[in-house]
């Protein structure tokens, strides 16, 4: 599938071809295509119900799990497998792509635990690898400093933001190569937000990100490409710097610039 | 953009900030065709007019930049809203600039006409005449989005700038003649240069103009083409 075979490093992390989507009878993808970069943050952004999230859900086959939601046409390719092929399992693929939600939601349970948690899961009982695998997650997120004196305490006790920055740390735990974040700020304050963004842009050093936004301004400090869906269908799809200030197509330009419906 | 805004205040603001900068050009070319008038009419009052003006320019620079950062601030626009908001400051910029070459030419004008007339005056003529068209060329090429009208005025320079040449010389050699007015003459060279100057800034005017049309940045390249 990689296009590039005679290149030493693939730079696809997920390739996306010719997709068709449906809920039941009602389709919500039409004809996407589309590379996503390694060691990239891909953004995307759109009105409600375009269908950003839904594709960002299908790369994880977070999907699999609403009765009637499935790709119906087309194929999607994460560092060179077809995620629907048989010998795919998607528990395993889940941990190799980890998912950042809108509203944090750590497990009612320690610090330490929630980040401890998907490690265990693997197998991981040694208590010395799980101690280092929580500091360098909890460093890794920014939040070490924070929280390593009260490590045992509930998850809950955190601020929203650290809420959310544990819940990264706790995806990063088990060693993904794809992390997918489906606005992970909406519901943070701006000090939070900027924390997390900088985050991201720490993260994809090790990471292939791809973040769902509906902050436009958000998509420009974080991303590296941003493509604009709307009802269904993928509009345009370029780097962040070009599409905020000389996007190709006047729907695009629409959208961004909030003359739009 | 055809389109409306979903803010109606947005689109208020953003036809407030073109509005303005084109009020801000016609009173920059009104300031500089009347002191190029007072020249050759020998007109003293006309030239105090034209020095005591240049504070509605200065006022217009202060309110377009004001008004700039206030839709910077508020709205955060992109791309061709984005555009709009940059290139009319810096056209504001360039228009404070050339009336302020029509107050220095209208202060020139002042010393020449306390002394016996001049013909060599009208020598001025076709300078100002090509640099006002330049200067015409590039306002238009900003309110109407006119990419290749704009990106054409750097070509039409030149001609100016042979002309400014041409002055130079002859009033030099007037000079070097002894013909005992050295002074007027002298004048008479920085006026041309000022001319020279407003081709140079309506050349600007005319990139910014082209940066907002087509997004391309002309700006000290050699390939000028859109």
């Amino acid at each position: 599938m990689s296009s590039s075979s005679n290149t030493t490093a693939p730079v696809a992390s997920i390739e996306v071809k010719d997709v068709d989507f449906n809920y039941g009878k009602s389709t919500s993808l039409k004809d996407i295509n589309l590379t996503i970069h390694r060691n990239e943050v891909t953004a995307f952004i759109g009105p409600s119900g375009c269908g950003k999230s839904t594709l960002l859900r299908c790369f994880n086959r977070m999907n699999d799990f609403i009765p009637g939601a499935r790709v119906v046409r087309g194929g999607i390719w994460i560092e060179g497998v077809e995620i629907h092929s048989p010998d795919v399992d998607g528990v395993e693929l889940r941990r190799k792509i980890g998912m950042v939600f809108q509203k944090s939601n750590p497990f009612p349970r320690s610090i330490y635990e929630n980040v401890a948690y998907g490690p265990r899961i693997l197998g991981e009982k040694r208590k010395d690898v799980l101690d280092a695998v929580v500091e360098k997650s909890l460093r890794g997120a920014a939040l070490w400093d924070e929280v390593k004196d009260r490590l045992n305490e509930s998850a809950f006790g955190l601020s929203g933001g650290q809420q959310q920055r544990l819940c990264i740390a706790r995806t990063t735990a088990v060693d993904p190569s794809i992390i997918l974040m489906d606005e992970p700020c909406s519901a943070l304050d701006p000090i939070a937000t900027a924390k997390v963004e900088e985050l991201i842009l720490a993260l994809k050093e090790n990471y292939t990100i791809v973040i769902v936004t509906h902050n436009m301004q958000q998509a420009t400090r974080v991303s590296d490409r941003t493509a604009f869906f709307y009802l269904g269908e993928l509009v345009e799809y370029d780097f962040t710097q070009k599409m905020f200030s000389t996007p190709s197509q006047v729907k695009t330009e629409e959208y961004i610039s909030g003359r739009f419906g | 953009m055809q389109t409306p805004h979903i803010l109606r205040d947005f689109d208020q603001a953003i036809s407030t900030l073109r509005a303005e900068v084109i009020s801000m050009a016609a009173k920059s070319r009104h300031n500089l065709e009347r002191a190029i008038r007072a020249l050759l009419e020998r007109n003293p009052e006309l030239a105090n007019a034209v020095i005591a003006d240049d504070d509605e320019v200065d006022d217009l620079e202060r309110r377009i930049d004001h008004l700039g950062m206030e839709i910077l601030v508020r709205f955060h626009p992109v791309a061709t809203d984005l555009r709009l908001v940059v290139s009319s400051m810096k056209i504001s910029m360039n228009l404070e600039r050339i009336s302020d070459h029509a107050t220095n030419i209208a202060k020139r004008a002042k010393k020449i006409s306390a002394n016996p007339e001049l013909q060599d005056v009208t020598l001025i003529e076709p300078l100002y005449a090509l640099a006002d068209h330049l200067l015409l060329d590039a306002i238009s090429a900003y309110s109407d989005r006119n990419a290749t009208l704009g990106a054409s005025l750097h070509a039409r320079d030149k001609e100016l700038d042979r002309m400014h040449h041409e002055a130079n010389a002859t009033f030099g050699k007037r000079i070097e003649q002894g013909a005992g007015r050295s002074e007027d003459y002298l004048h008479l060279i920085l006026i041309v240069r000022s001319l020279e100057r407003v081709g140079d800034l309506a050349t600007n005017i005319g990139e910014d103009a082209v940066f907002l049309d087509a997004a391309k940045d002309l700006r000290h390249e050699s390939n000028r083409e859109l």
